[in-house]
């Protein structure tokens, strides 16, 4: 490494893409060389309207690149509102994507990596199976219709492209560069295409590959791949099994048998009456829903599940140190894997706690909810120039609905304004409440940093500079 | 002749031990359960079996205990296929739990109420039975729903070896696991109900201790249980010659279905320790740290487990020393090779009388505890109190080894300067003023009629809880009467409100501060009478006790700010002796006028400490941090 790495700004703008999702743009520049890196294009529905913003901010981002290319594209994870857009605007990505850079977990060669996926790709069938089969109107089944959105896979949505479309942002972006896709690792630390190679370093987080974490005998530390997936997949299978015997005949076999030979299996005309009058006079005794709730355990650990594969990554400006770290939708199982990670070629003082510590702009994980930011992370983000922005639509309906998604939490949106010396940014409002260097003069402390925040609801985004 | 017990057959350990050379012999056997009379289901007087499988969409024939071939049988043979059985097993083992808790609080058990009207929260409606469901759900779950009063069990199926890298333990990959096969698991829950019936107000999640406490003190009950069960402890005592502390599945909680979740060789919960990384076996080290650092409902839960577990091995190897030296010739070290049988026995036979022992001390401790907001130190007290009353000479040394437990385990009690015997005691109240002392004797008075109506009823043999239930309730209803009447009649303000703050009650609208709100209640608080219960019960020194408990408490809300519907609760657990003139022995209360235990709370609820712990991984946040103790999020894993 050189002595003397060139100093970098980078300019990252958060695109507002009118619902809940993500879209980063970064343009990392030193006096003589730019570098420009997309970090996801999606929403989290697929509707017109959805469709005609990405459009817009893909088109946008276009023209002012003026014919160069991003030199990066990376796709956190295969969920709509991350990757969507590579489907809705192929057109305007094809050709302007020199590399993309994905998850270990994207990779086709790699054995580990595609029998999880299969075993993913199982569970979203099944659990969308699921959802066809229960009323609407239940809370399982309510739960299940939320869950799938990330997939594009609920029936009820008549826009949705079913759970093959982030499957299939995913595919396209292997497509669109010309250059060989690079599948990430954590520990991996790669230069930045574009920058002079000692200028930015970029580090590997997430998602965990820790072999020996596959078949951890402690259920605490396996929240990442391990043999719960396929649990739940079996268990999924039988569940939905039932709901098939309870709304058609029940011609499966193999249901007919199970939890007993079907000798011992009662319907109700043939059971023992005293014992159907005795479960039907007390109606709030009565447990005709109580298994559908299974349902929805399932889908929300596909859900964290999916989230945890997400890849993160943290850039330095080797020069002064500082980080920006990008957490996807990470939860907590990926974020303590962090810890062991063993990072190729470093030498001295370098840690994962080190990274926390000079993280100068933090990406909220998971659109601020309150399980996608490990406190003991956020605890350790001390720098003074720290400054957190959210992805956050207040007006996206699963945000607004009764018993809505609590996005940002409110306990982590207070701690991110004190963390941060009220500097949060939000995707839908701009300052966070608080933080508007106008209003709330003498309490946030935007002044102390060299750029201020730039907004341009024409195209759609907010604007903040990093230097170093 | 009557009937005293009907003998069933069923599991001692999970069904799969049948399976193993090792543990067939011992894994079924017969237990004796209390003779009551029992319709199909089997129903009884406490529980009723209901065998409907809605994911099945069917129903299974209900078993007949009383008919005769299977009561000349000693129950059905025990079976994993056969419906019939899974029945007579979940009342089994609901039984010889239920029997335990009676017979430790010297008191028939009254389920906790149902409240029939939310308009009328007072009017309570009575609960006959528990009901159980032996096949409720497709999962790897079981619960107690206390809106419905009844216990789900699930049943899934073994994971079968995921990508061929993981033992199975003792599973058949692919075959189906019950849960209400497991007496552990049964135990659990009905534990859950057990402790609901008589500290409603646990289930609320006020600090980190309380929804640990109801999880660790299910778990003892089902361990300490499985130890009363001889031959299984005889088993084991001449595999590990009578060394209680090495491995063992004695120690382990639902073994069986802990291998089916996880795909390998771990019980769901030990007590006495667990494998490492490497596979090797560790025996747990008390370590003070992790009841200051774990905070998940199961792993804080599993310190008190552990803390009891390491009370009972205490007390094994000091009763049991002199065994050894007999058997030594003195020297205390055994010779190579198998232990004699005679040994096994009786060293099997002190660990079993000192489990049950052990059982009925931590269950009569209940009695003992504050109406709500438990934490693990309030516990120690209670045990040490309650075992006081029962067994005041303490021979063998039992509340020496739980002080000495709970100390390696960290585990301190709030304001207590030493961990002796004297200053962990509840207690008393000594100072009164005169007009104060007034009226408790007028209550003492007042409640001594009362009560005897209730006693009477009470001993009769007949199941009339019902009767029970009915008179306590007119007896809280009368008392609340008096209480309110003679503070007019008798007290001024002052008096009254000095009284009251003696029992951690309040006549005052609360000022509370809160970060930089001042909250002020709309209301005084209104006086809830919660319980009035005589109790018999019978110490192991053979001593009676007789006592009558009232609960009293106050609830307030908060209407606006921040906190808007936060609850806040103060109360206490008055204790009277009944063969001393209805005396006030102890008040044990938690102060509604508290401001630390207030900020605690609300810290605590809001998420702000460390120690708060989100039920699930969801994006939904806990409704409003106010929530109730979710058992179906909780369970069982």
């Amino acid at each position: 490494m050189t002595r003397n790495p060139a100093a970098v700004t980078v300019t990252v703008k958060m695109f507002d893409v009118g619902e809940l999702g993500d879209c980063f743009w970064l343009q990392f520049a030193t006096r003589d060389q730019e570098s420009n890196v997309l970090i996801d294009c999606g929403s989290f529905r697929n509707s017109e309207k959805s469709k005609t913003r990405l459009n817009k901010i893909a088109g946008y981002i276009r023209n002012q690149l003026n014919d160069r290319q991003l030199d990066v594209v990376v796709g956190t994870h295969q969920h709509n509102d991350h990757v969507s857009g590579f489907v809705h605007c192929e057109k305007i990505f094809t050709g302007m994507v020199d590399q993309t850079w994905l998850s270990w977990l994207d990779n086709p060669r790699d054995q580990l990596a595609r029998s999880i996926k299969k075993d993913q790709l199982n569970l979203v069938d099944t659990v969308s199976k699921l959802q066809s089969r229960l009323p609407a109107t239940s809370s399982a089944g309510q739960i299940l219709k939320d869950v799938l959105g990330f997939y594009a896979a609920s029936g009820e949505d008549e826009d949705g492209g079913g759970p093959e479309l982030p499957a299939r942002g995913i595919e396209i972006l292997k497509q669109l560069p010309e250059k060989e896709v690079r599948y990430l690792s954590p520990g991996d630390i790669l230069p930045l295409p574009g920058m002079p190679t000692d200028a930015v370093r970029v580090y590997v987080l997430g998602p965990p590959r820790n072999q020996t974490l596959l078949f951890d005998k402690d259920p605490k530390k396996t929240e990442t791949y391990d043999p719960n997936l396929a649990f739940a997949n079996i268990n999924a299978k039988r569940f939905l099994s039932a709901l098939e015997n309870n709304t058609s005949d029940g011609s499966d076999r193999a249901e007919k048998q199970f939890p007993f030979s079907s000798t011992h299996k009662k319907s109700e005309a043939k059971a023992h009456p005293e014992m159907v009058a005795l479960y039907k006079r007390e109606p709030w005794r009565m447990i005709e829903d109580d298994w559908m709730q299974t349902a929805s355990r399932l889908a929300l650990y596909l859900d964290s599940y999916t989230n945890n594969s997400s890849l993160v990554l943290a850039f330095e400006l080797v020069k002064s140190g500082k980080i920006l770290l990008f957490a996807a939708d990470a939860q907590t199982g990926n974020w303590l894997s962090w810890d062991d990670i063993k990072w190729k070629g470093v030498t001295g003082t370098f840690s994962t706690e080190a990274l926390l510590r000079n993280t100068v702009l933090y990406k909220v994980g998971h659109h601020g909810s309150h399980n996608a930011t490990l406190v003991k992370a956020l605890e350790s983000m001390e720098h003074s120039e720290l400054v957190a922005m959210i992805p956050v639509c207040k007006t996206d309906p699963n945000i607004t609905k009764k018993n809505g998604w609590k996005m940002p939490a409110k306990n982590l949106y207070k701690r991110l304004k004190e963390k941060t010396g009220y500097r949060v940014l939000r995707m839908d409002d701009g300052y966070a409440d608080g933080c508007d260097p106008q209003k709330n003069k003498g309490k946030t402390k935007w002044k102390s940093l060299p750029y201020q925040p730039r907004f341009d609801e024409k195209n759609f985004f907010v604007e903040y500079t990093v230097t170093g | 002749m009557k009937s005293t017990h009907r003998l069933l057959r069923g599991y001692s350990l999970d069904p799969a031990f049948s399976t193993k050379l090792d543990t067939a012999t011992i894994n079924e056997i017969t237990y004796r359960v209390r003779w009551e009379s029992l319709k199909r289901g089997p129903r009884g007087d406490y529980f009723e079996v209901i065998d409907y499988d809605p994911a099945s969409n069917c129903y299974y024939d209900p078993v007949d205990l009383d008919e005769k071939h299977i009561l000349a049988q000693n129950g059905l043979d025990p079976s994993e296929g056969n419906p019939a059985f899974h029945q007579q097993f979940v009342y089994t083992i609901a039984m010889t739990t239920l029997e335990h808790f009676e017979q430790s609080l010297g008191r028939k058990v009254i389920w906790s109420p149902r409240k029939y009207d939310p308009k009328y929260p007072e009017r309570n409606l009575y609960v006959d039975t528990i009901r159980l469901y032996p096949h409720a759900f497709r999962d790897a779950n079981a619960y107690y729903d206390p809106e419905k009063k009844a216990i789900l069990f699930g049943y899934f199926e073994a994971v079968v070896n995921p990508r061929g890298a993981s033992p199975q333990g003792i599973n058949l990959p692919g075959g189906v696991i019950f849960t209400c096969l497991s007496p552990d698991i049964i135990a659990h829950e009905v534990t859950h109900a057990l402790l609901d019936s008589i500290h409603p107000r646990f289930i609320e999640n006020t600090n980190p201790d309380v929804p640990a406490f109801h999880e660790g003190f299910a778990d003892i009950v089902a361990l300490l249980q499985r130890f009363t069960i001889t031959p299984l402890v005889e088993h084991q005592i001449a595999q590990t010659r009578g060394n209680l502390e090495e491995y063992s599945f004695l120690g382990e909680l639902a073994t069986q279905f802990g291998n089916a979740l996880q795909g390998n060789r771990g019980a769901l919960r030990s007590a006495i320790g667990k494998f490492d990384e490497k596979g090797k076996w560790q025996r747990y080290i008390p370590d003070p740290n992790d009841y200051k650092t774990i905070f998940e409902p199961h792993a804080r839960g599993a310190i008190l487990v552990a803390t009891i577990f390491d009370a009972f091995i205490r007390l094994y190897n000091s009763t049991t020393a002199d065994l050894l030296r007999i058997a030594t010739n003195g020297t205390g070290i055994l010779q190579p090779g198998a232990i004699h049988p005679d040994l096994v026995k009786r060293l099997a036979n002190a660990a079993c009388e000192i489990a049950e022992r052990l059982l009925h001390i931590c269950i009569r401790a209940l009695d003992y505890c504050p109406p709500h907001d438990i934490t693990f130190g309030d516990y120690l007290r209670a045990l040490i109190t309650a075992d006081l009353d029962s067994s005041p000479n303490d021979m063998n040394g039992y509340r020496l080894a739980l002080i000495e437990a709970f100390r390696s385990w960290g585990i301190f009690p709030d304001r207590v300067n030493t961990l002796s015997v004297e200053s962990l005691q509840w207690s008393k109240p000594d100072t009164l003023t005169q007009p104060e002392q007034k009226l408790l004797t007028y209550i003492a008075r007042f409640l001594k009629d009362q009560v005897r109506t209730i006693v009477e009823i009470s001993t009769m043999e007949v199941n009339n809880r019902k009767e029970i239930f009915q008179q306590s309730g007119e007896v809280q209803r009368l008392l609340h009467e008096q209480l309110l009447s003679k503070r007019n009649g008798r007290f001024t303000e002052h008096q009254w409100s000095s009284f009251l703050k003696k029992i951690g009650l309040t006549n005052q609208v609360q000022h509370v501060h809160y970060e930089d709100e001042i909250i002020t209640t709309e209301k005084v608080p209104k006086l809830e009478v919660h319980k009035v219960r005589p109790v018999y019960r019978v110490g192991r020194e053979g001593k009676l006790v007789e006592q009558v408990l009232v609960t009293l408490t106050q609830t307030y809300v908060i209407e606006n700010g921040t906190l808007q519907g936060a609850k806040f609760r103060g109360g206490a657990t008055l204790i009277l002796n009944m063969s001393r003139n209805f005396d006030v022995e102890y008040i044990i209360y938690k102060n509604i006028t508290s401001r630390h235990r207030f900020v605690d709370q609300m810290d605590y609820q809001q998420g702000k400490t460390a120690s708060f712990v989100a039920f699930n991984d969801s994006m939904y946040e806990e409704a409003d941090g106010f929530a109730a103790i979710n058992f179906a999020h909780l369970h069982f894993h």
